[in-house]
């Protein structure tokens, strides 16, 4: 009887190892989670005169996604239906100075994975803009399934990740939309790279 | 006879206007009620019952698709023992309940105030926003509906709309 158990207990526990081990590859992009820690930027928070955040979670955009019925959000709503959550966290600062380059490098630490690639580093030099995008891509590198934006401006911070599968083609749809800023402004600089070639922060 | 209906008219609409005006801000509304009372033991304070005129002109003057607009104020409460902050957070999700979604945050780091905005669904086509705005000494509750296009103003830019409901919750404060 022990002897029965026994094996049917090894048997177990190598299933169990196997799914285990098969579970670890199919993680997506190597382990890494394409949310953010964005909640947690206390050094930053202390330097700023005012810290917003938002948080679209996927209960509240598919909330939001049933009331999307005109002809103008039906591009927006192929974007959003897919998404699984839309954070923003944004630190306004009473001056420009009020926060250093090495502040917002807790945020760019988050992004140094293998699995995330910057793709467009958009430069305003006479305004002291900075526009960052990263993407997240599956271990097969083709799906996206995560995105990062830093905004930076001299007396405003912004951070938003966007989880889940977007069409970065479409992403124009979210701009200045559920607080993410709008991108790709004439005015600025921009050393945007083609959507295929991926950049290593 | 005439001149007693016409004394009796007045009076009856003063009353009515009276109750109205002096009637606390949470009455109608039982689940709103609770709430207030969820907020009121947790501070072990009552909350302001001078501001029905308040309530009573907001909902008269709100701005386009908000509708059933609710409000208390809680005076000189006593948040020392449980800031507002991060953690104060998990314990005001317990007292709203889980049917509403966190949304926005605003926090006022120089003045210490924090705002707390949560919406859910309500019946067709219709949201329900409360905000809950606390300093070191007071909180306000704000309950209102919003219509499809309201809120479609603030998922186009929840974070103005998130600084300006704290600006009226603090404009409310001072009034």
């Amino acid at each position: 009887m022990n002897v029965t158990y026994k094996k049917i207990s090894t048997k177990t526990s190598l299933t169990l190892f196997a799914v285990a081990l098969l579970s670890t590859f199919s993680l997506p992009a190597l382990g890494q989670n394409p949310r953010l820690d964005i909640k947690n930027l206390e050094a930053l928070a202390k330097k700023a005169s005012e810290v917003v955040d938002v948080n679209l979670d996927a209960p509240l955009l598919k909330l939001a996604t049933k009331f999307m019925t005109d002809e103008d959000d039906r591009e927006g709503l192929e974007v959003i239906k897919n998404l699984k959550g839309v954070y923003v966290k944004s630190f306004t600062f009473d001056k420009p100075g009020d926060y250093s380059p090495a502040d917002v490098e807790a945020i760019r630490s988050q992004l140094q994975g293998p699995a995330w690639s910057r793709i467009v580093s958009a430069q305003s030099k006479h305004e002291g803009e900075n526009t960052e995008i990263y993407l997240m891509t599956g271990a097969d590198g083709g799906k996206v399934l995560g995105m990062a934006i830093i905004d930076v401006e001299p007396t405003e911070l912004t951070v938003v990740n966007i989880v889940g599968p977007i069409d970065i083609d479409k992403l124009s749809q979210l701009e200045g939309k559920m607080g993410i800023p709008r991108l790709g402004e004439e005015d600025k600089e921009s050393s945007q790279k083609p959507a295929g070639h991926h950049e290593k922060p | 006879m005439r001149n007693r209906r016409t004394f009796l008219t007045p009076a009856i609409l003063s009353l009515v206007l009276l109750q109205m005006l002096s009637f606390p801000a949470w009455a109608g509304d039982q689940e709103f009620h609770q709430l207030v009372e969820r907020i009121s033991a947790y501070y072990q304070k009552r909350p302001m019952r001078s501001i029905g005129w308040l309530n009573f002109l907001a909902n008269r003057f709100t701005p386009h698709g908000v509708s059933h607009f609710q409000m208390v104020i809680f005076d000189d409460i006593d948040t020392s023992d449980t800031p507002p902050g991060e953690e104060f957070e998990s314990g005001l999700e317990r007292i709203v309940g889980p049917s509403y979604q966190p949304f926005v945050r605003v926090h006022d780091v120089r003045s210490g105030d924090w705002t707390y905005i949560y919406t859910r669904e309500s019946g067709k086509a219709r949201f329900e926003m409360l905000i809950v705005t606390i300093d070191s000494s007071e909180a306000v509750v704000m309950k209102m509906q919003l219509t499809p296009d309201a809120l479609r103003e603030w998922l186009d830019d929840p974070v103005k709309k998130g600084r300006d409901s704290r600006e009226e919750a603090r404009q409310a404060e001072v009034n």
